[in-house]
């Protein structure tokens, strides 16, 4: 699990394109949208984009984003459970 | 009503955001030109910037130091012109549709691939809801932009427009591009460029903006006293056009000190001017600026930029003289000529600003 | 200020080829969404307001050979200019200023994406790079009325291109620049933007349902349509017959998001207000707004609640139309110009189609059944885009 969070921190900063951050500057526990990495809704797209090339999870609609991508630890434990690659 | 240019900035493979080019000109020597980057910080935070493309940055970049050099926190109307777009977003998103078979595809470039794209994210930044367009024609993209802009200042809807000019030359457009002709082979200096007779220009890309108001305030370059463009498909016409054009400008060819034409090296493209100027301007001094500012859809924008500072600076660096000598020193009436294809025209009058 | 009236419109889209196969099927209630026969896409499950003919039966409606190279944007614009041109009596030998304004931005994407690997690896499809921007498109256009337009310029400003080539109109005329305008926009299917608004997940893989509260997206489409627009003054010398008027017009940034609208609609409230203003009208004086409507989720409420802010408690009638045609992004303010000047004319209201039941925070149902025999004076109809470029356009009869 640990080692998935890492590599899920370092996929989101690239797809994001989050030029001056680093893996540790991401607390897995904190929030990804709003307050804590302070992303938005064109950055859900990307993550599930994320999800179906990385992990082959199809998510159906953006609503369901919302609770996956609560922080990088659910969005660890989500794809752990649904990953088929 | 008066129309005064109040600012005018660049990004080009000359110095960004300032006017060295009058007094050290950075002299082309291939085809391929890519922009010299300012540090984009001072216009753009990173978390701000991160989706944003070269040209996209440069554009926000451009714009932004336009309008602090005019002094103008919020104009009342963002005009673009861009000939392609965002061209690195949509190649990058055409190259995903064909690799990946149309799955998996990246939103970001999708959304940041459209013409519009560039001005609403300058009026993002500012939070600006005023008048807001953007067009897409070839090489009177910014052309129509500043057409546009002076009629809303002409109809006394707006008192300030800003008008910019944005196009990106990627490798991959520029190979396309270079089959149909457009680029010099080999090695090229301004020399060469002179030369009658040979095909092909250097590109550039463009990123260039102007403010536009009906104040004459204290820092304005110079005034606009109109702008047209037109379609036209013989130099018999285009002689007729011109002047009627220089008859609403109530002024006479005679009148006209400099005229400053889009002449880029390539024969096909400047014999159209070469025939016009011999017919209609034989003793007056021709000036040029593609030789360094490049080639490219919106590069009549940098036209508008190079004579507003000429006129401002009063002065003329012999480098922008194609031919010709001036007679007297003051510049006060440049003429701007420009042209895609011998189809799509427009001509430009500027004067001196008389406070 | 100029009156400015319209003369001629044409106009080319899923509903088929021509201003009477539009109004037809408008008032039976017809829709033109179903599954895409032309594109080559993986996604043709998803519903589309795809033209009902094949870029061969286009060009044979040109009398176009095969072997000439030309986009199926610039044939759709073709087609729709044809029509606008011969309705408004437009002869090649007329000294008149005309003006072309079109607006595109998928340009000639969808050869492009076809022939994307030629253009960079072989020679075999070197005429279409040339094609490819929207200038282009527009050029290829014009060239269908040789030697009579004096000046031409394309608009991209995604989906309300065509509507702001009106609102360019309007000001050329105003300011004495020409004499006659023909403005409007063209868009055909492309894979690039099918797939772009697909990762933006606002396709509905339905039939879309604007305002309706189950609405999950929108369904594209494509199309052509351009109207001809001069002074009263110029179209009585010429004796021209004038079909209605733009009585106002008007273009604001919602600068609020590149592909979102704002909750409370500021972009589009806005430009409904000024192009108002524009017209010299209250908004009771509206009878029918023909809404932008595309069926997502966040338009719609967004739209809504920008009309709720402009007309309050006296809600007009309002109906999208993209139920019928799809939404054929630059050209839609072009369809949908032709689609409020034949209700303007022709006095009925067309049904929004695939609606059940209303959106929580908004105050109106949309007209659900085509009504006939209305008496409409003013209608105003909205055209969006990405990017918060929000343009609403008045048309009103002929005072």
């Amino acid at each position: 699990m640990e080692q998935l969070i890492e590599e899920l921190k370092k996929e989101i900063i690239e797809v994001l394109n989050l030029e001056e951050m680093t893996p540790a500057d991401i607390d897995e526990n904190a929030p990804l949208f709003g307050e804590g990495l302070g992303l938005d809704s064109i950055d859900a797209l990307e993550l599930i984009v994320l999800m179906e090339k990385n992990y082959g999870i199809k998510l159906q609609n953006a609503e369901q984003g919302k609770e996956i991508f609560k922080s990088v630890r659910v969005m660890a434990e989500y794809i752990q459970e649904h990953r088929t690659k | 009503m008066s129309i005064y240019i109040q600012s005018a900035s660049q990004i080009s493979f000359q110095q960004p955001l300032c006017e060295k080019w009058l007094d050290e000109p950075i002299l082309p020597i291939q085809s391929f030109n890519q922009p010299m980057e300012p540090d984009y910080k001072q216009f753009i935070a990173p978390a701000e910037s991160r989706r944003m493309g070269k040209l996209l940055k440069r554009a926000v970049a451009t714009a932004l130091d336009t309008l602090a050099k005019g002094g103008c926190e919020m104009p009342d109307a963002i005009i673009s012109g861009t000939g392609l777009g965002c061209v690195e977003n949509t190649e990058k998103f055409l190259n995903a549709v064909i690799d990946n078979e149309e799955e998996c595809l990246p939103p970001t470039p999708f959304m940041q691939s459209t013409h519009n794209t560039i001005s609403s994210q300058i009026s993002l930044k500012l939070q600006c809801h005023g008048y807001n367009s953007t067009y897409s024609h070839r090489g009177t993209s910014f052309d129509s932009a500043l057409l546009d802009a002076v009629m809303q200042l002409q109809l006394g809807r707006v008192n300030t427009a800003l008008v910019g000019g944005y196009d990106e030359m990627t490798p991959a457009y520029f190979k396309m591009l270079g089959k149909l002709g457009y680029w010099r082979d080999g090695d090229v200096s301004i020399d060469e460029l002179k030369k009658d007779g040979i095909p092909g220009a250097i590109s550039g890309g463009a990123s260039v903006s102007a403010l536009l108001g009906n104040k004459n305030t204290q820092n304005a370059l110079c005034q606009l006293v109109d702008t047209e463009i037109f379609s036209c498909n013989s130099v018999e016409k285009l002689q007729n056009k011109l002047h009627s054009f220089l008859n609403r400008c109530q002024s006479e060819t005679a009148e006209i000190d400099a005229v400053m034409c889009g002449l880029s090296g390539d024969k096909a493209n400047d014999d159209v001017y070469r025939d016009l100027l011999c017919k209609e301007f034989p003793t007056i001094p021709t000036l040029w600026y593609k030789h360094l500012f490049g080639e490219s859809f919106c590069a009549s924008g940098y036209g508008i930029y190079c004579a507003s500072h000429l006129l401002n600076a009063g002065k003329v660096p012999d480098l922008l003289i194609y031919n010709g000598k001036f007679e007297k020193f003051v510049v006060n009436n440049i003429l701007i000529i420009n042209h895609f294809q011998n189809n799509d025209f427009s001509l430009t009058l500027l004067t001196k600003c008389h406070n | 200020m100029t009156d400015i009236v319209i003369t001629g419109m044409g106009i080319i889209s899923a509903l088929g080829h021509g201003v009477e196969a539009t109004a037809e099927a408008l008032l039976h209630h017809r829709s033109g969404i179903g599954k895409m026969r032309f594109l080559k896409t993986k996604h043709a499950d998803h519903p589309a307001g795809e033209v009902p003919f094949s870029d061969e039966q286009l060009r044979d409606i040109l009398n176009i050979s095969n072997d000439f190279a030309i986009t199926r944007t610039s044939l759709l614009g073709r087609i729709a200019l044809k029509e606008a041109a011969e309705m408004a009596t437009l002869n090649e030998e007329s000294d008149a200023r005309i003006a072309f304004i079109s607006g595109t931005t998928v340009g000639g994407m969808e050869k492009s994406e076809q022939f994307y690997r030629d253009f960079l690896e072989n020679d075999d499809r070197n005429e279409y790079i040339a094609l490819h921007d929207c200038g282009a498109c527009t050029d290829m256009i014009a060239k269908e009325f040789a030697g009579n337009i004096s000046m031409q310029t394309t608009i991209s400003t995604a989906c309300s291109s065509a509507a702001n080539a009106v609102i360019l109109g309007a000001d050329l005329l105003r300011t004495n620049r020409a004499d006659i305008v023909i403005a409007g926009g063209t868009e055909c299917l492309s894979k690039f933007h099918l797939d772009g608004f697909n990762t933006l997940m606002i396709l509905d893989s339905e039939p879309c349902k604007p305002f309706d509260k189950a609405r999950k997206g929108l369904n594209l489409g494509e199309g052509a349509a351009y109207i001809v627009m001069e002074s009263r003054a110029h179209a009585e010398q010429r004796g021209a017959k004038a079909i209605c008027q733009l009585s106002g017009c008007a273009n604001r940034c919602d600068a609020f998001h590149q592909t979102a609208s704002s909750p409370e609609g500021e972009g589009a409230y806005q430009a409904m207000m000024a192009a108002l203003r524009d017209a010299g009208l209250q908004p009771a004086d509206i009878d029918y707004v023909n809404a932008h409507g595309t069926g997502t989720p966040n338009n719609d409420e967004s739209e809504g609640r920008a009309m709720m802010r402009v007309f309050g408690n006296q809600m007009p009638m309002v109906s999208s139309t993209k139920a019928y045609t799809g939404h054929p992004t630059s050209a839609a303010g072009g369809v949908e110009n032709v689609i409020s000047i034949l209700t303007l004319t022709r006095n009925f209201v067309p049904a929004n189609l695939n609606f059940t039941e209303k959106i929580d925070s908004l105050n109106f149902t949309p007209v659900t059944e085509t009504k006939t025999g209305v008496q409409l004076n003013h209608v105003l109809t909205n055209s969006f885009g990405f990017g918060g470029n929000d343009s609403s356009c008045i048309f009103s009869k002929i005072k």
